[in-house]
């Protein structure tokens, strides 16, 4: 299908031009604010004077920021310099860990911000559409109202706040640890005993990090079923003498979870901000709290490569939804 | 399928701003959402008076005055610092609510402008804005505002700043399309066609158009700009000069009150923050509603339509017609419907009673409004919701579909009784294929044929209605208007049912299309045995397909005779003003009229005939009374006083 095929190169463009100018704007961003990172950065005490001159020379901070006019090549800039070591994957070294390299840093990390923001994500994306579906069907019941009222408070509950919360219950109530990924100098008899230490640092992160989305995906499937059930081709298949069942499951769940789709995909950006917060209260070593701390050691190499490798994962998770989206609604990439 | 016509919105609606404050005051969730943001900013207003204690004053402390429990001297014990928990939290309510509104308001500001210029310009300064903004919402807020914060300085104005500049998003989608939809409504298109400039069309219609709906969203995203700048402080970017609430809880949780068990130093700030929040979400969330109501019922709701008792089985059986090969197919028997309104129930169909043979085709027409659509969609208890039986039978082959249980009046729907709805391309469903909404019908009524079966029958279906069957695979929006509609007529054809209602098939279509598809909805009925019930405002249709026709006025059969005798002759003064206001193209010559005044609103029924107040022929009578059915010649019946034999006429 030609239609289907030019949907996903417009798509996958858009992506990459995201990305491009997230990259410009990460670069901008940390040249052009009054506190300027990168040229403050030989004022910094805390570096040795090799890594002034390392990053002196990596950065190329004695050259122009974006375009190059006084020598023969316009390239020999800031900017370009970026974009080159940005291809080879070098995001430069972290300040405060003088000899780790930021990308090495960030990798590790964003491993165990997946495994806690997956099973989150999967768990509350299935909940909140069955839950959604179910108050709208019985929209103004109990079940409906409920709904409603849990929506409304994790709307309104910081969510730092709720991860406290839960922090101080777990370890009150149920023994649980309150800080990272693993039992320090604890010995493990075997694999087991170190997956079953790690699940339970990671239960009530998850089920912080679960109630917080649940109450947003429950709240959008609610609103999008109500729309659907709404629509004069759920009539055409009441006329037809479907049974309800056969309604939901036929003309009804597919048209509805186009916004959700839509919706997941713009809200992975508040994903990100959920796992900043919940990943410093619980001090898991993913990326937000990588994130936390190099906010607080002022160490920005890390800081922007955070910052860039978040909001392109962002840019690569909606082009997901946009190509689920355009399988799910022919509309789309048909027309 | 309006049921309720409102009078059409010609003039530019005022901005309903009063209106909008009692209904918020009445609703209890926006009553106490503002009342939570009330104590908020009386708090933060006269925080010196109410706090116990100057959380900034400099004071000496020892290591017993840290986390010290709740007691008379401090309400709600103390922190980390040994400073009074509840002075904190009152200062804090300044910090909140100034960056609240501060960066909401400039939020508002640019999302508005954003949104306004994006859909009153349209074109390419337009869509490179929405670009703009598709690009913002990719952004992670938290993410950018931390590095943002981080560079620029922990300072109030910063966070201000940052949180305006990055929250705007929303609203400008919102206000977009809101403007979208305002530039196109008739009291703008007309202002345009007078050469009213643009920023006069933007200031007099636009904007009161706009503006209560910006106003609510602002409200939510006060509430969002609370949460960003309390999430900066517990990271630790708040501003170290003030004292907030997220600040409170990040010293709190980094200093040791989790292991010493002060609950009163964690907890507190954060309800703090939910109180201030809830509060805002709940009255913005009210505002939105009353300003732009949401959907309140939909189609698969509980069905409660039958307010009619049940009748025994002998009662039934007593009330059925016999069961008769010759006899009418369908007999409707004083049809009552009712709406639900805040007023008490409309009542929109008013015991409609009529007969369908078998291979007949009636026309059912009359003004939007009359009750047509209504009648037709109670008759096979398929109501929007809202809508209720009140009365009536309707007996399909003798069998009374008032009374069926669910599960057989799902096994009648379709297999015996279709529809040919209005507007195909809603009627079908988007994401599925046309050919396979055909089958599923087979497939669900006939088992017994298969999947392949099914679609073979479909293929031949849309071959018969002119498709062709290498259509099957494509969805709605690949056909052409003329397509949907025929496609649709083969979908109510699939079970080859008894009767066939067809629900305006061929508004919107031109023509040419149209007479296409009546002749083919003509073709097949007579040819598979269907009775045929045809609603339309087009006399012209009716003249040419219908064998009988029925009058619709206010929700009851005006007229009812044999279509040719009707329009030579018509009895009932509305029929009457209804034939003369519809061009005869055999007396081209002959004056065209309209019938003065419009019909009668469901909440404004007259309370005699509900003709009376347009007719010209009306008299004491009919402004009191209701007429009856009174028959006018073989066939015919008209209600109306006129025509009652023992009426002393003009009473």
């Amino acid at each position: 299908m030609k239609g289907r095929g030019a949907y996903l190169a417009s798509r996958v463009g858009w992506a990459l031009l995201t990305i491009f100018v997230v990259i410009t704007f990460n670069f901008l961003l940390f040249r052009i604010l009054p506190g300027d990172p990168a040229r403050n950065v030989s004022k910094d005490p805390r570096l040795t004077p090799a890594t002034v001159a390392a990053l002196t020379e990596r950065f190329g901070l004695d050259k122009p920021v974006l375009i190059n006019t006084e020598s023969g090549n316009p390239f020999d800039s800031q900017y370009f310099i970026y974009l080159g070591s940005l291809t080879r994957a070098d995001l430069g070294i972290s300040y405060a860990f003088r000899d780790r390299s930021v990308g090495e840093m960030l990798g590790g990390a964003l491993v165990n911000t997946l495994w806690l923001i997956l099973p989150a994500q999967i768990l509350s994306i299935i909940l909140g559409m069955l839950l959604g579906l179910l108050a709208a069907w019985r929209r103004g019941h109990a079940l409906d109202l409920s709904a409603l009222i849990f929506s409304l408070l994790m709307w309104s509950l910081p969510t730092f706040f709720l991860g406290i919360v839960l922090l101080f219950a777990g370890s009150a109530w149920f023994g649980l640890p309150t800080a990272g990924r693993i039992t320090v100098g604890a010995d493990f008899g075997s694999y087991w005993e170190e997956l079953a230490d790690i699940g339970r640092h990671l239960l009530m992160p998850t089920l912080a990090f679960t109630l917080v989305l649940l109450g947003e995906y429950m709240l959008i499937m609610r609103s999008s079923v109500i729309e659907v059930f709404s629509e004069d081709y759920i009539l055409t298949a009441k006329a037809k003498g479907l049974t309800t069942l056969q309604i939901i499951r036929d003309h009804a769940l597919r048209n509805a979870m186009l916004p959700m789709v839509t919706l997941i995909a713009i809200n992975l950006g508040f994903t990100v901000s959920g796992a900043i917060q919940i990943e410093s209260v619980f001090s898991w070593p993913g990326i937000g709290s990588l994130t936390v701390s190099a906010v607080r050691d002022r160490d920005y190499p890390v800081l922007q490569g955070a910052f860039l490798l978040l909001a392109i994962a962002v840019v690569i998770a909606n082009l997901a939804a946009d190509l689920v989206y355009g399988w799910l609604d022919p509309r789309v990439s048909e027309a | 399928m309006a049921l309720i016509e409102v009078s059409s919105p010609h003039a530019a609606p005022a901005a309903p701003t009063r209106h909008v404050l009692r209904i918020l005051l009445r609703s209890p969730m926006g009553a106490i959402g503002a009342a939570m943001l009330l104590v908020g900013v009386v708090f933060a207003v006269a925080a010196p008076l109410i706090a116990p204690y100057d959380p900034y004053e400099t004071v000496h402390v020892t290591i017993d005055d840290i986390y010290q429990q709740p007691s008379a001297a401090h309400l709600l014990g103390t922190d980390d610092a040994g400073k009074d928990v509840l002075s904190g939290l009152i200062y804090g309510a300044r910090v909140s609510l100034l960056v609240g509104f501060s960066a909401a308001f400039i939020a508002l500001l640019i999302g508005g402008v954003v949104g306004i210029v994006a859909g009153y310009r349209g074109g390419r300064i337009g869509s490179a804005l929405m670009r703009i903004t598709d690009f913002f919402l990719v952004i992670p807020d938290l993410a950018l505002q931390i590095v943002i914060v981080a560079i620029a300085g922990q300072s109030l104005t910063n966070i201000i700043l940052v949180i305006g500049a990055l929250g705007w998003t929303t609203t400008a989608r919102l206000v977009r399309s809101q403007t979208l939809s305002v530039r196109e409504r008739k009291f703008v298109l007309r202002a345009r066609a007078i050469g009213a400039g643009d920023w006069h069309i933007l200031r007099r219609h636009i904007l009161p158009q706009v503006l209560p709906l910006m106003l609510a969203n602002m409200v939510l995203v006060i509430s969002l700009a609370i949460l960003a700048e309390s999430t900066l402080a517990f990271i630790g970017l708040g501003d170290p000069t003030v004292i907030s609430w997220g600040q409170m809880l990040n010293f709190a949780f980094g200093r040791g009150a989790v292991s010493a068990g002060a609950w009163w130093a964690l907890l507190t700030p954060g309800l703090a923050i939910v109180w201030v929040v809830l509060g805002t979400t709940l009255l913005g969330t009210t505002l939105e509603e009353v300003l732009n109501p949401r959907l309140k019922r939909h189609h698969l709701e509980k069905d409660r339509s039958m307010a009619i008792p049940p009748r025994s089985a002998a009662e039934v059986a007593l009330a059925a017609p016999a069961r008769d090969p010759d006899g009418p197919i369908l007999q409707v028997r004083d049809l009552a419907i009712e709406f639900e309104s805040p007023g008490g129930p409309l009542r929109a169909v008013d015991g409609v009673s009529f007969d369908l043979r078998r291979g007949e085709t009636i026309g059912l027409v009359g003004e939007s409004g009359s009750g047509k659509t209504t009648a037709m969609l109670g008759m096979m208890r398929l109501l929007a919701p809202g809508g209720r039986l009140v009365g009536g039978q309707v007996f399909l082959d003798g069998e009374d579909l008032m009374t069926l249980p669910d599960a057989e009046l799902r096994a009648v729907r379709w297999s015996r009784i279709s529809v040919v709805f209005q507007g195909a391309m809603n009627a079908l469903n988007p994401v599925r294929t046309v050919g396979d909404q055909v089958a599923e019908a087979i497939r669900v009524h006939e088992p017994e044929v298969g999947a392949d079966g099914a679609r073979v029958r479909a293929e031949d279906l849309l071959e018969r209605v002119g498709i062709g069957r290498q259509r099957f695979d494509d969805h709605a929006h690949a056909y052409s208007g003329g397509m949907r509609q025929r496609a649709m007529i083969a979908l109510a054809l699939a079970c080859r049912p008894d009767v066939i209602v067809a629900d305006e098939p061929t508004t919107a279509l031109d023509v040419m299309v149209q007479a296409q598809i009546m002749e083919l909805l003509a073709s097949l009925g007579r040819e598979m045995g269907m009775g045929t019930i045809l609603v339309t405002h087009d006399l012209g249709v009716v003249a040419s397909s219908c064998d009988r026709v029925l009058v619709m006025y206010g929700g009851r059969i005006a007229e009812e005779g044999p279509t040719s005798r009707l329009f030579s002759d018509p009895q009932h003064p509305y029929a009457q003003l209804l034939l003369a206001s519809f061009p005869d193209l055999a007396a081209p010559d002959r004056e065209l009229r309209g019938i003065p005044g419009t019909p009668p609103r469901l909440d404004a029924m007259p309370p005699g005939c509900s003709f009376a107040p347009r007719c010209p022929a009306a008299f004491d009578r009919c402004r009191v009374e209701r007429p009856g059915e009174y028959p006018v010649g073989e066939g015919r019946r008209a209600a109306c006083f006129l025509l009652d034999p023992q009426g002393a006429n003009r009473g």
